[in-house]
């Protein structure tokens, strides 16, 4: 049980994008640096540093493995420092990781941080990782799939058995276009049709190129502690009043169809259950998708949609800036960036700037509610997480 | 044999008899003499009932498109010149399901739902890649 356990009081984060003359290290000076001052507390106070996974970066990887934060940034109040790695569902595992740390006394203030600087990583290499990256070598690799093939899969079969269009499913990159336009932070901001989506080339049918994500640079960081703490530290802490997880399988031919809508209706019902709310109090979903299908079945999972009619309501504008449903206002994967296991991060950050009224142009109004949810591999687990500026 | 550049599969002591069934053009389901269960991928230890006392059978190899994706770009390297090929989810006749390709016939031809049959692609010495083709009646 989470609930009422932790609290975020400081968020940090550099645009996402391909920015080769940006160093890692620069990212994570200004993310941690941005997310203290965000916090308002003298750095060593810090006594805990988490770092999620550089992933298809060996060095990077290792030197945020191995304690090299606390020591560049000058954190003299650490304790100790520790990488979690879940995949995609790092972030949720971060968190869970700090608020045993501040509540067990191993350290009251935590610095979670994710970085990743895929401009200078071959582009070969990279495709490689990430097709045997929740894969497996011998029943998937040998036949020539990679993640978009894979989500391509999935996707067919949502639209033969829902009857959902190309022109439904294209209006989700649009969506995610909508509130990228107003994110600094996003890679891609330009103005999108559904039109120029469907233009775009074949990827893996019936995904388009528009329909897929690209690697990016980015990073985030945010300051945690206790709720009691978090109070006396800051006027907008950001509580943490839910989760529920499932596991659902390693590799798609060990997932059966129902195996998925079942697993993630049960995640989400346990993460509303603790936080004593339901989706309707929700002012945001901020759902990682990474694809466009997954943005459907969440809707569809939740409760927002019937099975089959969420093509419509995202193509009628419901999850836009001004919408009736905001839904992921960092416009995704698709128009942020992928940033590795730092989507789901980037996510929380966002969750958390929008409780802290900061989110600037994105702002939702009166925005007290908000679920955001992180999934590993190509799809091993959900898990939704509920958050709130006050406790319900 | 032409020199075959592209991924091979990684096996198990346990599953290297389905690559030898392979090898000589038979799909092989492993299945557990204990509870019954038929079991794909290849465990050291039935994942049902934990027991070690499991045994193969021969599939008739029979079975239908669950969904299927024609890649088109982006892949890796060493599938680029397979450009389109078909990726397949296939359900086996005994309830099994696997990641294959679909061969043998143009890749718009394929349909999810569609009957096919097992058939086995040389590669190397030690391994044939089991793909599926649609049933021509």
């Amino acid at each position: 049980m989470s609930k009422g356990k932790i609290a975020i009081v400081g968020i940090g984060e550099v645009p996402t994008g391909w920015y080769p003359d940006r160093s890692e290290w620069d990212i994570i000076y200004d993310i941690c640096m941005q997310a203290i001052r965000d916090a308002g507390i003298d750095k060593n106070a810090v006594e805990g540093v988490i770092c999620a996974p550089a992933v298809g970066q060996p060095k990077l990887d290792a030197e945020l493995a191995f304690g090299k934060v606390p020591e560049e940034l000058g954190l003299k109040g650490c304790k100790d420092v520790a990488m979690v790695h879940a995949g995609g569902a790092t972030s949720a595992n971060m968190i869970r990781m700090a608020e045993y740390w501040i509540n067990n006394g191993i350290a009251k203030i935590v610095l979670l941080l994710h970085a990743t600087k895929y401009s200078s990583v071959d582009p070969e290499y990279l495709i490689r990782t990430f097709a045997t990256a929740g894969m497996s070598f011998e029943w998937e690799y040998p036949f020539g799939v990679t993640y978009n093939s894979m989500v391509a899969l999935g996707t067919h079969k949502y639209m033969e058995v829902t009857g959902t269009t190309a022109e439904e499913m294209a209006s989700v990159p649009v969506a995610f276009r909508k509130w990228a336009e107003l994110d600094p932070n996003a890679m891609f901001r330009k103005p999108l049709t559904i039109e120029k989506v469907l233009s775009t080339k074949m990827v893996s049918t019936p995904l388009h190129s528009m329909e897929c994500n690209m690697l990016a640079d980015g990073g985030a960081a945010m300051v945690v502690t206790t709720p009691e703490l978090a109070r006396k530290i800051t006027k907008t802490p950001v509580f943490k009043l839910g989760e529920g997880n499932r596991y659902c399988q390693a590799t798609v031919t060990q997932r059966p169809e129902d195996l998925m809508m079942r697993t993630y209706k049960e995640a989400a019902e346990q993460a509303f259950a603790e936080a004593s709310l339901t989706v309707k109090d929700m002012d945001i979903l901020e759902l990682y998708c990474a694809y466009p299908v997954l943005m459907l079945t969440l809707l569809e999972v939740l409760g927002v949609c019937k099975r089959g009619e969420a093509g419509k309501f995202v193509m009628q504008g419901n999850t836009w800036p001004g919408g009736k449903l905001p839904c992921s206002t960092i416009g995704d994967a698709l128009s942020r960036g992928h940033t590795g296991s730092g989507v789901g991060f980037a996510y929380l950050v966002e969750t958390a700037r929008q409780l802290m009224g900061k989110a600037g142009e994105r702002q939702v109004p009166n925005c007290r509610y908000v679920l955001t949810n992180c999934a590993g591999g190509s799809g091993m687990n959900v898990i939704f997480e509920i958050y709130g500026r006050n406790m319900p | 044999m032409k020199e075959y550049k592209k991924p091979l599969p990684v096996p198990q002591p346990w599953s290297k008899k389905f690559w030898e069934g392979a090898k000589q053009h038979k799909f092989l389901i492993q299945y557990c003499k204990d509870c019954g269960k038929k079991i794909f991928y290849p465990r050291k230890f039935c994942p049902e009932c934990w027991s070690g006392n499991l045994d193969w059978s021969e599939s008739k190899g029979r079975g239908k498109v669950n969904t299927f994706t024609i890649a088109m770009s982006n892949v890796e390297e060493r599938f680029a010149e397979d450009i389109p090929y078909v990726l397949a989810l296939v359900y086996l006749d005994e309830g099994i399901r696997m990641m294959t390709n679909i061969v043998d016939c143009k890749p718009e031809e394929v349909k999810i739902g569609m009957e096919v049959e097992v058939v086995f692609k040389d590669a190397t010495e030690e391994f044939s890649l089991p793909a599926f083709r649609p049933v021509r009646r």
